[in-house]
């Protein structure tokens, strides 16, 4: 799946992740700021890059700013961002899920 | 308790005077009009009747950022406000933020994804979202193996290109392999970013080896200069002008394997002499500054771009034919209509 443009979801309170989704040239960029990220960095980079995969998603690049997020949060909020980034949030991925 | 984030309205007087009390005993102390008028949105988290965090938006730039850090967890007031405001510029399509801020908040601004492009003893200046710095530079077009020529850069506002920003490109070419000329983006001047950039365009196309750029959020902007479109005391040109000179330095050089800055004499604007100044004390001994003596027409007199807004203004076209490139003379010719319309709207056209 193509990204149109350029979307965020999620926030900077505690417990939350706030991803940004962008245009990516040929793979899948992380860019992670986060305070686990010595012990988390490969774990949360892991989660988002297979749940974009899942949705079809293989260039993008994402900005991801952690305030130690559990999984499910991170595929939550990496899902909500990719769809509004292709612009399908009309059609929700449950399957992803 | 704190309150959820809501939004003040500095229009009305009470609201602003607590907000204004507020800042002030966190040590925030520039009020002027010209500052707060340009704010779009005010947020605040209030706990009882306090005000205890706020923070306002202008365009792209997070401004008058302040939290109370007294009894609750130190930083979570901070990221909640932070993230208030990022998510209202993020709903507006606006992706890409700046923030200015004192040297001591620096950290807490990249703890929540804000990358420091600058840092002077006091101040620094941060970017957050897409696209940024880096991918600025990606598109800018390079040449081959680079690193071991000579590159050669000049920024200018062009407002309009005239025969001494021909002389000083001409200057440049001639000592480098490959000269970069950025035009400055932020449209405040008579002639729009758009005129502006393809009037350089025009007037350079004859030279091989020079690439027009536009300047983007980075060089001379309303973001790290904002004194050169508004009029200013030397203390805040001075230290707009070392951010600028810095992020030059510091990103646009490095990324570019920029060796030369092109600088122009300054005879008669306060502003940019002073940015000259700046310029040649910040950015060696990694980028050399080499200012050339500035083109003066028969009668000896500086060629500036103001004289030829000053010509337009007062009609005198054959004036204006002694100071610019004929891609230029042809463009005003062409527009003088509508030109001499924003002069007569009220279009300032004695500053930069």
């Amino acid at each position: 799946m193509e990204i149109k443009s350029t979307a965020v979801a999620g926030t900077l309170e505690s417990s939350d992740i706030q991803i940004m989704i962008s245009k990516g040239s040929s793979d899948i960029q992380i860019d992670l700021e986060s305070d686990v990220k010595k012990e988390f960095g490969k774990q949360i980079n892991q989660v988002i890059s297979s749940t974009l995969q899942k949705m079809g998603i293989t260039a993008a690049k994402v900005k991801a700013v952690d305030k130690g997020a559990l999984d499910c949060v991170i595929k939550a909020r990496t899902i909500a961002a990719a769809q509004r980034a292709t612009k399908t949030t009309d059609k929700p991925a449950w399957e992803v899920l | 308790m704190d309150s959820p984030v809501s939004e003040i309205h500095l229009r009305n007087p009470s609201d602003y005077k607590r907000w204004r009390n507020f800042l002030e005993s966190l040590d925030i102390h520039n009020f002027s009009d010209k500052e707060v008028q340009k704010i779009d949105t005010t947020l605040a988290i209030f706990s009882g009747d306090d005000l205890v965090a706020t923070g306002s938006l202008a365009g792209n730039t997070l401004k008058y950022i302040g939290v109370c850090n007294k009894d609750v967890v130190s930083g979570s007031r901070f990221n909640t406000i932070v993230s208030a405001l990022v998510s209202r510029e993020f709903q507006q399509g606006i992706f890409h933020l700046f923030v200015f801020t004192k040297i001591k908040y620096s950290a807490s601004f990249q703890h929540v994804g804000f990358n420091e492009l600058a840092h002077t003893d006091d101040a620094a200046v941060l970017e957050d979202g897409s696209p940024d710095v880096n991918d600025y530079l990606n598109d800018i077009p390079k040449i081959a193996d680079q690193k071991g020529k000579k590159i050669g850069s000049i920024v200018m506002n062009a407002n309009p290109f005239t025969s001494g920003h021909r002389f000083l490109v001409e200057q440049a070419a001639k000592q480098c392999d490959l000269v970069y000329v950025f035009v400055v983006n932020t449209d405040a001047s008579l002639f729009s970013t758009s005129e502006r950039f393809y009037l350089v365009k025009r007037g350079t196309a004859d030279l091989k080896n020079v690439i027009v750029v536009n300047g983007g959020d980075y060089m001379v902007s309303y973001v790290t200069f904002p004194a050169y479109f508004l009029a200013s005391s030397k203390d805040a040109i001075i230290y707009q002008t070392t951010m600028d000179a810095r992020i030059f330095k510091n990103i646009i050089a490095k990324g570019l394997n920029i060796d030369v800055r092109f600088i122009g004499t300054e005879p008669l604007s306060r502003t940019t002499s002073i940015y000259n100044q700046v310029l040649q004390r910040q950015l060696p001994p990694e980028v050399e500054v080499d200012e050339i003596e500035r083109q003066t027409t028969d009668g000896n007199y500086p060629i500036t771009a103001t004289a030829v807004r000053r010509d337009l203004k007062d009609n005198e076209l054959e004036e204006i034919k002694k100071l610019v490139p004929l891609s230029t003379f042809d463009f005003i010719k062409a527009n003088q209509a509508e030109l001499t319309k924003r002069i007569k709207e009220g279009m300032n056209i004695n500053g930069n």
